[in-house]
């Protein structure tokens, strides 16, 4: 019933994955292909909603790899522009497999939708096991610090984790850093709520100066145009277990140039919308 | 001649074991706390006993017998019994099997563990291993002797330099001869599932785990080993495969009714929430084990028999 939502665009896209999948047609993880074209078919709706210029698309190697974007705008349609982009645009397509907050399976709905689009939970294992079978893996290293943080520190990135850094090494995967300008400006948090984000069991609680006006339809996303750019893959070698110190040196080459990116795309952008 | 003990015998899984023992000429004894009832004619040379593993009785058992090895299959999971008697039969009596074991020279002893101890968390990742900590015994003390059984023989693996220490951690295991909750639950005609959540589950068949326990017999290797069946699907595909409806009901509502109206184990419910999907690698790279019957085949055979009687009650009901 819900296949005539299919996108032919991504039914394609994703029948030109490399298949992984058992009889019933769904990896351990539980992603399954034909779900999978319905939630990216929907995925698809909220890309085009926000107009976004893809650049450098072609810098998604076709082996295993991470792609580690800047994360900021509350909701993570970042993570989802990223995603739609690496499957219509990547030459051959992509289905990264993001890498979620830990609390994502105890959602119901999501945790049951997220899997079978191939979300899986953020954990070392899961990663390095689908990088192994030569994944293209979608991870922000802020983590949920950078998704939420407030209007203040738009475009400053937090400070990236070591753990994908450790995996890249242990993999010998590649790293494309990817910079997305637009999505702070989608939804605005001045504050986020302790509180609340304690009560409700979140990582944050973000507040929209027009919350005490507009409610909750203040947290529509804008219609701004996101600008992603994906950039040359970075390789680096050495042990993963090596120490924290010698890691951090890699992890802010990451980082540095994520935010060069970052920098350089505010500069040629000329309007949020 | 080998001669094996093998506990639970009244369960079906370990009939089946004793089956293919004693077709290879091995002589086999049974023991068990329950009675065996409706013994099936190629288990005429079977010597059974019924005893409670944590009572005298055992001790004796092993006198009369000089068992070369044990299969410890009989681990309660009936919540049925109280805490307090699982227990004494899970915890106290294996301990004493051990000890037996050491006492009267056995040099293999199998001891049967389950996935359960994992626990089904949110945070699990997939597959889990042998080394990964035992996430159960933090929200479900009903859980409590499983695991204690579990460690205690895991220490034993590497204590007891003469008895040959293997256990074994089967995922879901189904089959026509079982009456576990999980293949009595795929026997029902509608099968519940919780609201907005649809996990990863394996299936493992009665014949898949009787080979594996034989192999794991057979051999002298020493570890602790899950043990799987062909691929994971989820539940509501299991339901599809069994050809039952299914209906969903909020996962508040079923965790309060099972906590106070019904038999099954609560910590239960979270495997209908959570992923919990082991990986048997290690069982195959030291025993050269393979899991053969499909999981479509499985579920099939499990159901068949509820199937065909539903059928029949059916057209009875017809006729009249």
């Amino acid at each position: 019933m819900l296949s005539k939502f299919v996108d032919p665009e991504v039914a394609r896209a994703i029948d030109a994955l490399p298949n992984h999948i058992n009889e019933f047609g769904f990896d351990p993880w539980g992603f399954n292909p034909e779900q999978a074209k319905i939630y990216f078919s929907l995925a698809k709706l909220i890309f085009e909603y926000f107009r976004p210029e893809i650049h450098g698309i072609e810098n998604v190697p076709a082996g295993r790899c991470l792609i580690v974007p800047n994360h900021s705008g509350q909701f993570p349609f970042d993570g989802l522009v990223v995603a739609v982009a690496s499957l219509l645009r990547g030459d051959p397509p992509r289905l990264p497999r993001a890498m979620a907050e830990r609390y994502f399976p105890t959602l119901p709905w999501v945790s049951e939708s997220f899997a079978r689009a191939g979300v899986v939970v953020g954990d070392p294992i899961n990663c390095r096991n689908l990088l192994m079978d030569d994944n293209a893996i979608l991870v922000f290293p802020e983590g949920a610090r950078g998704c939420g943080k407030t209007w203040q520190h738009r475009y400053q990135l937090e400070n990236f984790g070591r753990g994908f850094m450790r995996l890249a090494l242990q993999t010998e995967s590649p790293i494309v850093p990817v910079a997305v300008v637009g999505a702070e400006e989608s939804i605005i948090s001045i504050h986020s709520s302790k509180t609340i984000s304690k009560l409700i069991g979140a990582p944050y609680f973000p507040i929209h100066p027009l919350a005490p006006i507009l409610g909750p339809l203040a947290y529509i996303p804008l219609p701004v145009k996101f600008h992603v750019y994906f950039g040359e893959p970075m390789k680096f070698e050495g042990p993963f277990d090596d120490e924290d110190q010698a890691i951090d040196v890699k992890v802010k080459a990451v980082q540095d140039r994520v935010q060069e990116m970052i920098n350089d795309g505010l500069r040629a952008r000329t309007s949020i919308f | 001649m080998r001669r094996v003990l093998i506990t639970g015998i009244a369960g079906g899984l370990a009939r089946q074991v004793a089956k293919e023992l004693l077709s290879r000429g091995d002589h086999v004894v049974g023991v068990d706390y329950r009675e065996l009832k409706n013994r099936e004619p190629e288990l005429k040379d079977l010597e059974v006993f019924q005893a409670n593993y944590n009572k005298t009785v055992i001790e004796d058992i092993f006198r009369k017998n000089s068992f070369t090895h044990v299969l410890h299959l009989g681990r309660v999971g009936n919540l049925k019994e109280s805490s307090g008697k699982r227990f004494d039969l899970n915890v106290v009596g294996s301990q004493k099997i051990m000890n037996l074991c050491v006492q009267h020279g056995v040099t293999r002893l199998v001891v049967m563990s389950t996935f359960h101890i994992y626990g089904a968390h949110p945070a699990n990742h997939i597959p889990i291993s042998e080394e990964e900590p035992l996430r159960a015994g933090m929200d479900f003390p009903q859980l409590a002797d499983a695991i204690q059984l579990d460690n205690m023989a895991a220490t034993w693996v590497w204590r007891h330099e003469d008895v040959h220490v293997c256990v074994l951690r089967p995922t879901n295991v189904i089959g026509p001869m079982l009456r576990n909750t999980i293949s009595e639950l795929l026997r029902q005609p509608t099968i519940p599932r919780l609201l907005g959540f649809d996990p990863m589950m394996q299936f493992l068949h009665e014949k898949d785990l009787a080979d594996a326990i034989v192999l794991a017999c057979d051999k002298e290797q020493r570890g602790i080993f899950n043990v799987t069946g062909r691929g994971v699907i989820p539940w509501t595909t299991a339901i599809e495969i069994a050809g039952s409806k299914s209906i969903p009901l909020p996962s508040s509502a079923v965790r309060f009714a099972v906590k106070y109206f019904s038999a099954l184990p609560e910590y239960l419910v979270n495997f209908f929430k959570y992923p919990c999907v082991i990986s048997d690698k290690a069982f195959r790279d030291s025993f050269g084990y393979q899991a053969r019957v499909s999981i479509a085949q499985s579920i099939e055979t499990t159901v068949a028999e509820a199937r065909e009687l539903a059928r029949q009650k059916l057209l009875a009901k017809h006729s009249r």
